[in-house]
């Protein structure tokens, strides 16, 4: 197996959250004895962008211009290098397209969407590979996330991890947008949605909340009481839910029920043992309080009410997501390499964001508006925000050692966003609004992949980069939804 | 394609039709028992619900719930049960909230004092913790608790006994019964009634509820729980007498101001804190003014010459500066009532400018209930209309328009917002376009099928005459009243409330308080599942 060589600048700056008590060259050159085969983790994160801006003939600066190993990083991939040899753990896969109802004589195709009403649209088909009704981003089928936890979450105390970064919605365009994953809902039902958790404080607590390592004894019996107190009280909690369920009408039973599910996993989490604490698994450092919101939508236009309006104000439409996401980055690879999950997903903007990318890139519009209102080198720089946290993600994981390799080794880690840029409906060749020339990326080693290429998949599905990882960690599924077949030259 | 007015006459026609069909429409007047109403579920605590409930149950000022809780779907009411989720998330935050609020609760000397009913002889003492979960628990589940609920919770004291501090009972007991689905979801199970099994009367406990969350936005005090508890609230007179009061109280304020802001669109605005705060004021004072202060008709809030504005705003819209808040006479450019506040004008931008599509559909839609029906799919309404040989945005949408496929939905809107042009995305007055300076704003606006009009005092008057407004209004109470979507079997009873409305000097105070007085108020219908 290769393992990750990381840069000086790469440790210094990982060594601060990481938390791991190893010196680097063990993490680097260990060879320790695997007892057993490490499981396999799924990661999937999703940006809410699309590759290229509106009219802008440069469709990308995602797509490397050489096919194979050794390509180019363009902008949009540039936080990669900041890692030196990450890139041979990331496979990009460009020319990817999600079909829609013109292309197709007028009728939504198996895994496509309808039409233009672009951006909800294309939630189904490109995260359940099932094709879309338009309007609502709801997913038609389960979600990659979902079937692979029903075959490796194992035992882990959380069967899946599911969070976002982009606190709120900012503009009220559409409710579900900021929802990635769905349950089954059993034969013949709709989908369950499953919607993310946002405070890191709050996943950082039910995560890491029971961990004992440290505490001096007295500390240790007051954590003791706490959960004993913390498990009379959920199970009173299950007890009222319980009663009150058989007073409810029909329909509302099905409700509580969710509801009452949620509480019995919540007793089983807080009731499993904490882990033991040994190697690259301890207790990550205390985020402290989530960022504060920014409960207000940003303003896309500095000239529109230039006497007062301070558009490029930072606490419109911004919650700290940059925190946010590196926060959510790091207890995602504790709670892997304490294997309390080894299925997560991380929603780091929404479905047609209007998270305010002034703070981050300078520019004072809207994630969606950059789309529209700049042009794709500008784009680019919103874009590698988001490669930015993926790429920490997946250094942080690859510096970490597991049995003979580390725990990107033992990864497939997806990198999903929203759109490409080319052909719409309504003539332009050169759309935001398109699903034709996307992209995304794959990095880890699991079942055999071969990161580290470019794989140019002209007019293939999404989804068939989705199925191929959903093989690697070992579900052998043909394909995902309506959506069939595989990317053979990602394990070649 | 768009619904003509006729057709859409047709379909309103259609469901009265349905309902009459059913032999269920209903006359003005007392009703007598009436299970036509529209089904409902089991519907959660908005996050605002949730903080108020906090407030008046703790003394909790922090409002946690807020930035804890899975955000609310606002369809335009953060309330519609058919929009909550279930998720790990909220059961999480449950937790996590009732945790900290209790502990905040039990740190604090004085709201100690204020939640604890008697002086505790010790950390076991069992009667001192009872009498704490019977009133406690009275008032969170907005109902009495059972004994062997009371013994169950009694349990926890084992916890005070082994920590040494009665406190920490009473702290473990709020926090299981601020995660109690009965504290967490507008429970509402009630008693047969008739012979439709999926219809039933509301408890008084329950009605107590309802009209504490509708009139105030939180949980029932005790007084209005005391008053279930003998009966008074399934007793339409005295339930009407109650409401009455609750209006009276400071909150009512509050939830009007809530109220308008969802319908008309300006819960979250698009500016700095301090101009936010500004306009949000403005509207509040005068909602405050016409609905509570003055009951006034209610169609004064959309005429009303008089603004309450301290000098941020007032140079915002070019008036007099007043020196600090207070009432002032609009000048002559065109204001009168709420459409011409900040708030509503900041509310249906798009494309970092004014949307004349938005504020016109916003105006057919909120103000006027007509549904819009989506673009068809080969329209991309993502972008603004393309550029032409104008740079004027009158002639961008005039070309966008001369196609027949989008001038069908288009002129039903556009007119509309293009009367409201001089007035820019923070209610800033202007003549040109501020970035084609070439291009004179004329702001002649029409509402198509009913008028012509410039500005948004003008628009105010036309809205009032074209008697769309009043039943509208009507709809969108009634469905934040009951926190779902109207459904046809809801029709009869819209129409009812809607023409006493008109009758009785359109007074919305009198409005909420025929709904809480009403026949359906006390019933819920059973989805089937």
């Amino acid at each position: 197996m290769k393992r990750l060589c990381l840069s000086r600048r790469a440790l210094l700056r990982g060594a601060a959250g990481l938390g791991v008590g190893l010196p680097w060259l063990e993490a680097m050159h260990q060879r320790a004895q695997a007892q057993t085969a490490p499981p396999k983790r799924y990661i999937v994160m999703f940006g809410g962008h699309s590759l290229g801006a509106d009219n802008d003939m440069v469709r990308n600066l995602f797509a490397p211009d050489v096919i194979g190993r050794g390509y180019d990083l363009k902008a949009a991939l540039a936080p990669i290098a900041d890692y030196p040899g990450l890139q041979d753990e990331i496979s990009v896969i460009s020319g990817l397209t999600i079909p829609w109802a013109a292309l197709n004589g007028g009728t939504t195709p198996p895994g496509g969407r309808p039409g233009p009403t672009f951006h909800a649209d294309t939630a189904s088909p490109l995260l359940s590979g099932v094709r879309s009704a338009s309007g609502s981003a709801l997913c038609n089928g389960p979600t990659s996330d979902q079937i692979v936890a029903d075959q490796i979450a194992g035992n882990t105390t959380f069967r899946t991890l599911t969070l976002r970064a982009q606190a709120l919605l900012y503009v009220v365009v559409g409710p579900d947008l900021g929802i990635m994953s769905h349950k089954s809902g059993g034969a013949g039902a709709a989908p369950i949605p499953v919607p993310p958790e946002v405070s890191p404080a709050a996943v950082f607590n039910a995560l890491f909340g029971n961990f004992t390592s440290g505490l001096t004894p007295a500390q240790a019996a007051r954590q003791n009481f706490l959960l004993r107190s913390r498990q009379s009280i959920l199970d009173l909690v299950r007890g009222d839910t319980e009663r009150l369920m058989p007073r409810l009408g029909a329909a509302d039973q099905v409700r509580l029920s969710r509801h009452l599910d949620e509480i019995r996993d919540l007793e089983r989490r807080v009731s499993a043992m904490p882990p033991v604490q040994a190697g690259a698994c301890q207790r990550p450092a205390d985020p402290g309080p989530d960022p504060a919101l920014g409960m207000e939508q940003a303003n896309p236009n500095n000239t529109l009410c230039g006497r007062i309006i301070r558009s490029s104000d930072v606490n419109l439409g911004y919650s700290g997501e940059d925190t946010r996401a590196r926060v959510m980055c790091d207890l995602i690879h504790m709670a892997i390499a304490c294997d309390l999950t080894r299925v997560a997903t991380l929603m780091l903007t929404m479905f047609r964001s209007s998270m305010n990318m002034y703070p981050l890139i300078g520019v004072a519009r809207d994630l969606h508006d950059v789309s529209h209102e700049t042009d794709t080198a500008t784009l680019s720089r919103a874009v590698a925000w988001h490669i930015k946290h993926f790429a920490y993600l997946a250094a942080k994981l690859g510096s970490t050692p597991e049995g003979n390799g580390t725990l990107l080794d033992n990864c497939a880690m997806l990198y999903l966003c929203e759109g490409g840029q080319g052909r719409n409906e309504t003539g332009s060749d050169y759309s935001t609004h398109s699903s034709e020339n996307m992209a995304c990326l794959l990095a880890g080693r699991a079942g055999g992949l071969k990161p580290g290429q470019h794989i140019v998949a002209t007019g293939q599905h999404p989804a068939a980069v989705i199925t191929s990882a959903m093989n690697a960690v070992g579900v052998a599924v043909p394909g995902l939804g309506e959506v069939t077949g595989t990317i053979p030259q990602l394990f070649m | 394609m768009c619904m003509s007015e006729v057709a859409m006459r047709h379909g309103l026609l259609g469901v009265i039709l349905l309902v009459a069909c059913e032999g269920r429409i209903l006359t003005p007047g007392p009703a007598p028992f009436v299970s036509d109403l529209g089904a409902g579920g089991l519907r959660r605590l908005t996050r605002f619900e949730y903080d108020n409930s906090l407030e008046t149950l703790l003394g909790d000022t922090s409002r946690p719930g807020f930035a804890t809780l899975p955000e609310d779907a606002v369809t335009p009411f953060d309330n519609d049960y058919a929009t909550q989720q279930v998720s790990t998330a909220l059961v999480e935050a449950a937790e996590q909230l009732a945790q900290d609020a209790a502990a905040a609760a039990m740190a604090d000397p004085v709201r100690r004092a204020a939640l604890l009913p008697c002086q505790p002889s010790g950390p076991g003492d069992a009667d001192c913790l009872r009498k704490f979960i019977t009133t406690f628990g009275r008032r969170a589940l907005r109902r009495p608790l059972a004994s062997d609920e009371v013994d169950r919770y009694l349990t926890l004291q084992s916890f005070a006994i082994e920590d040494q501090r009665f406190e920490t009972g009473v702290e473990w007991v709020i926090r299981v019964i601020l995660q109690h689905p009965e504290f967490l979801y507008h429970v509402e199970v009630g008693t047969p009634e008739g012979a439709d099994p999926a219809v039933r009367r509301l408890t008084d406990f329950e009605l107590a509820s309802r009209v504490s969350f509708l009139l105030l936005g939180t949980t029932p005090d005790d007084e209005l729980l005391d008053e279930a508890e003998v009966g008074h609230l399934s007793d339409v007179t005295a339930r009407r007498a109650h409401a009455e009061q609750l209006l009276s109280d400071p909150r009512a304020a509050d939830q009007l101001d809530r109220f308008h802001a969802l319908w008309l669109g300006y819960a979250q605005l698009p500016h700095p804190a301090d101009l936010t705060a500004a306009m949000r004021a403005e509207s509040r004072a005068l909602v405050t003014r016409v609905v509570l202060d003055e009951k006034r008709d209610y169609r004064d809030l959309f005429r009303f010459t008089q603004t309450r504005v301290g000098d941020l705003l007032a140079e915002q819209y070019g008036l007099p500066l007043p020196g600090m808040e207070a009432w002032v006479d609009y000048g002559s450019d065109g204001r009168a009532g709420i459409l011409s506040h900040g708030s509503v004008l900041s509310a249906f931008g798009k494309f970092g400018d004014t949307s004349p599509t938005q504020r016109g559909k916003f105006v057919r839609t909120r103000l006027f209930c007509q549904p819009i029906p989506p673009p068809p799919p080969t329209v991309n309404v993502d972008n603004p209309p393309p550029a032409t040989t104008s740079r004027c945005k009158i002639d961008r949408y005039a070309a966008h328009r001369a196609q027949a496929t989008c001038n069908s939905c288009h002129e039903k809107m556009d007119p509309i917002g293009f009367g409201l042009e001089r007035y820019d995305g923070a209610g800033g007055y202007r003549t040109v376009e501020p970035d084609a300076p070439e291009c004179t704003i004329s702001g002649d606006g029409e509402i198509v099928g009913i008028g012509t009009f410039n500005g948004p005092g003008e628009l105010g008057g036309l809205v009032i005459a074209s008697g769309l407004l009043e039943p509208c209004l009507v709809r969108q109470v009634y469905r934040f009243a009951y926190g779902r979507q109207d459904a046809p079997r809801d029709e009869g009873d819209i129409q009812r409330l809607a023409t006493g409305f008109t009758a009785n000097g359109a007074r919305l105070d009198q409005l909420l308080l025929e709904v809480v007085a009403s026949e359906p108020f006390s019933l819920t219908r059973q989805e089937s599942p």
